[in-house]
C-alpha cells in the first residue's frame, strides 16, 4: 500500500449562503465518506484548515493577508489515505462530497524519502 | 476530535443554534446589528461544518456556542460602537458579558423577544411568518421560498421589510413589559398558527407536509408556555391545537405519497404522547376567561384525536363547537368543515344541505375539496354517477398527484 493525499480545493466551505440545514446534511455526507475509509481499515490522517492566513513571498519575504475565502479554489484542508495505486486513490476520491458545491480534489502520491 | 462514525449529529442542530444564536446576538448587540448578527452565526456554522468534516468535537453545541461567542468579543473589540453596554466597554467585563448573553439559559428569553418584536403591528402576517422562519427556524430565503411556492426575490424582499422594521426598533422587545405582551400576542399566536398550517397542509402541493415545521411551531408555542408573562390560556390552546393535529401527521400520507382520509388513516400510529400533551395543554387553556378560536379548534382537534373512529367519534360536541367557531371566525373553510360534521350527526341529507348552501362561495366553488367532499356523501347515500362527476370536478381543481391520486382511488372504488 502507497500513501496518497487529497487535497481539498472550495466547496461548500467556500460557498456563502447555505442554510444551516444544507450544512448539516453536507457534513454528514463527509462523516459517511470518511467512515468508509476507517471500516476498510486504511489508515488515515486528516488535516481541515481555517479559511484564513498569511502569504509570505519573494525575496523581499513579504507577507501579505490572504488566501481568502472568496477564492473558488481554496485549498480547505487534506486527507492522507493508503491505497494500492495513483489511480485507485483517484477512484475513492470521486466519492467525496465536495463536488456538490463545486469544489476538486487534487490527489497527490506521498514521496516516501527512505524505501 | 471523535471518530466521524461515532458521533452522529442531533438532527437540527445547526438549525436550532442558528435561531438559538441570531436571537442572543440581535439582543446583545441591539437590533440594528440584525444583519451582523446573522452573519456572525453563519461564519460560527461554516466554521464548525470546515472543522468537523473528518469527525465532530465531543461536545457540537458548546463547539459553535464557542465558535460565536469568539467572533463576537472580536468584532466588539474592532467596533466599539457594537459596545452598546458598559460591560461590553471594558476588556475586563467583556467575555464574560458575551458568555451570559449567549449562554443556553437565556435562550428562551432571547427567543421570546425575537419572536415578539417579529410580530410587529406595522408588518403583515406573511412577513411575521417569513421572518419566523428565518430568524427563528434557521430556514434559508430559497428554503421558505420553495415551501410557500414563491421565488426567492420575493421572499427576500418581505425579509427586508421586516429587517429594516426591526432594525429601527432600539432594542427587542422584552416579553417582562405586559403591554408589549398584551398587545403583540394575538399576532405571535397567529403567526404560529400559519407556521403550523404551513406545516400540516402547505402551499407547494407537491410537497404538502413540513414535519420540521409543525415541530417548530410547537417549539415555539411550548416557549410562550414555559414563561410567566406570556403563558395565557389562548397560548395553551394553541399548544393543545397542535399538539392534537401533529399527533396524526404521520398517517396523512401514505408511501406513495397520497393524502390519506380521516376514515382511512390508521388510529393506531398516531402520536399517543403528543395526544396526552394536546390535553395537558388543553386543560391549562380552560384556566382563560375567554374562548378564543384556538380554543375551540383544538377542542375540536381533541375530539378527532382521541376517538376509537369515525363512527364513535363526538360529532354533537364537534357541531356545537363548529357553530361556536363559525361566530367567532366566520369563512366559507369553517363553513364547510361544520357541513361535513353536520352530515356524521345528522345523516347524509342535512349534510348535503349545508354543503351546498355554501357551494356558491367562490373561495369553496374553486377548492377541490369542497367538491370531493360532496361527492364523498353521494357515494355514500348510493349515487356513483353523481359521485363521479364530482370527483372528476375535484381532479381537475386539484393541485398535485398527491391529492389527484386520491380522488382517483376514489373513483377506482366506485366501481367495485
Amino acid at each position: 500500500m502507497a500513501k496518497f493525499t487529497f487535497i481539498f480545493h472550495g466547496g461548500a466551505f467556500v460557498t456563502p449562503g447555505l442554510s444551516p440545514t444544507e450544512m448539516q446534511e453536507h457534513l454528514n455526507k463527509w462523516h459517511a465518506w470518511v467512515a468508509t475509509f476507517m471500516k476498510a481499515g486504511r489508515h488515515h490522517v486528516s488535516q481541515p484548515l481555517e479559511n484564513r492566513g498569511k502569504i509570505v513571498r519573494g525575496a523581499e519575504r513579504i507577507i501579505t493577508d490572504g488566501p481568502f475565502a472568496e477564492s473558488k479554489d481554496l485549498v480547505t484542508g487534506s486527507l492522507t489515505i493508503e491505497a494500492a495505486s495513483l489511480d485507485e486513490a483517484a477512484v475513492l476520491a470521486r466519492d467525496c462530497p465536495i463536488y456538490e458545491f463545486d469544489g476538486f480534489v487534487e490527489v497527490r502520491p506521498i514521496l516516501e524519502l527512505e524505501r | 476530535m471523535a471518530d466521524a462514525d461515532t458521533t452522529g449529529l442531533v438532527e437540527d442542530l445547526f438549525r436550532r443554534e442558528s435561531a438559538h444564536l441570531v436571537a442572543a446576538l440581535t439582543r446583545l448587540l441591539g437590533p440594528s446589528n440584525l444583519s451582523l448578527a446573522e452573519d456572525v452565526v453563519q461564519d460560527a456554522l461554516l466554521r464548525a461544518m470546515d472543522a468537523w468534516r473528518f469527525g465532530a468535537p465531543r461536545d457540537p453545541k458548546a463547539w459553535i456556542l464557542q465558535a460565536a461567542k469568539n467572533r463576537a468579543i472580536d468584532i466588539i473589540r474592532r467596533d466599539r460602537r457594537l459596545a452598546r453596554l458598559p460591560e461590553l466597554e471594558s476588556e475586563w467585563t467583556l467575555p464574560g458579558a458575551v458568555a451570559s448573553a449567549l449562554s443556553p439559559a437565556e435562550d428562551a428569553a432571547n427567543q421570546l423577544a425575537m419572536m415578539f418584536s417579529i410580530c410587529d403591528e406595522a408588518l403583515s402576517p406573511e412577513t411575521h411568518i417569513t421572518l419566523i422562519l428565518r430568524l427563528l427556524c434557521g430556514l434559508s430565503p430559497a428554503e421558505i421560498a420553495r415551501a410557500f411556492l414563491m421565488d426567492t426575490a420575493t421572499i427576500d424582499r418581505r425579509l427586508h421589510r421586516g429587517r429594516a422594521r426591526l432594525q429601527g426598533l432600539g432594542h427587542l422587545h422584552d416579553v417582562s413589559d405586559p403591554r408589549d405582551v398584551c398587545a403583540r400576542q394575538p399576532s405571535v399566536l397567529h403567526a404560529l398558527y400559519l407556521l403550523f398550517s404551513e406545516g400540516y397542509h402547505g402551499s407547494d402541493a407537491e410537497n404538502p407536509l413540513h414535519p420540521v415545521m409543525c415541530s417548530d411551531a410547537i417549539r415555539l408555542a411550548e416557549l410562550l408556555l414555559a414563561s410567566p408573562a406570556t403563558d395565557h390560556a389562548s397560548a395553551h390552546a394553541l399548544g393543545a391545537l397542535f399538539c392534537f393535529n401533529a399527533a396524526r401527521l404521520s398517517t396523512r400520507l401514505d408511501d406513495a405519497g397520497i393524502l390519506v382520509p380521516l376514515a382511512a388513516q390508521d388510529r393506531a400510529q398516531w402520536d399517543r404522547a403528543l395526544t396526552e400533551r394536546g390535553v395537558m395543554h388543553l386543560a391549562g387553556a380552560s384556566a382563560g376567561h375567554r374562548l378564543t378560536r384556538w380554543h375551540l379548534e383544538a377542542g375540536i382537534a381533541c375530539e378527532h384525536t382521541i376517538a376509537p373512529s369515525v363512527q364513535e367519534t363526538n360529532w354533537a360536541r364537534i357541531v356545537a363547537l363548529y357553530d361556536e367557531l363559525l361566530a367567532e371566525t366566520p369563512g366559507p373553510i369553517v363553513a364547510m368543515n361544520r357541513a361535513l360534521a353536520v352530515a356524521e350527526l345528522r345523516g347524509l341529507d342535512e349534510g348535503r344541505r349545508a354543503l351546498q348552501a355554501v357551494a356558491s362561495d367562490e373561495k369553496l366553488s374553486g377548492y377541490h375539496f369542497f367538491w370531493a367532499s360532496l361527492a364523498d356523501i353521494e357515494r355514500r347515500a348510493g349515487r356513483p354517477t353523481e359521485a363521479r362527476a364530482l370527483y372528476e370536478r375535484a381532479m381537475a381543481l386539484s393541485r398535485s398527484p398527491a391529492e389527484r391520486g386520491a380522488y382517483q382511488r376514489k373513483i377506482a372504488l366506485l366501481e367495485d
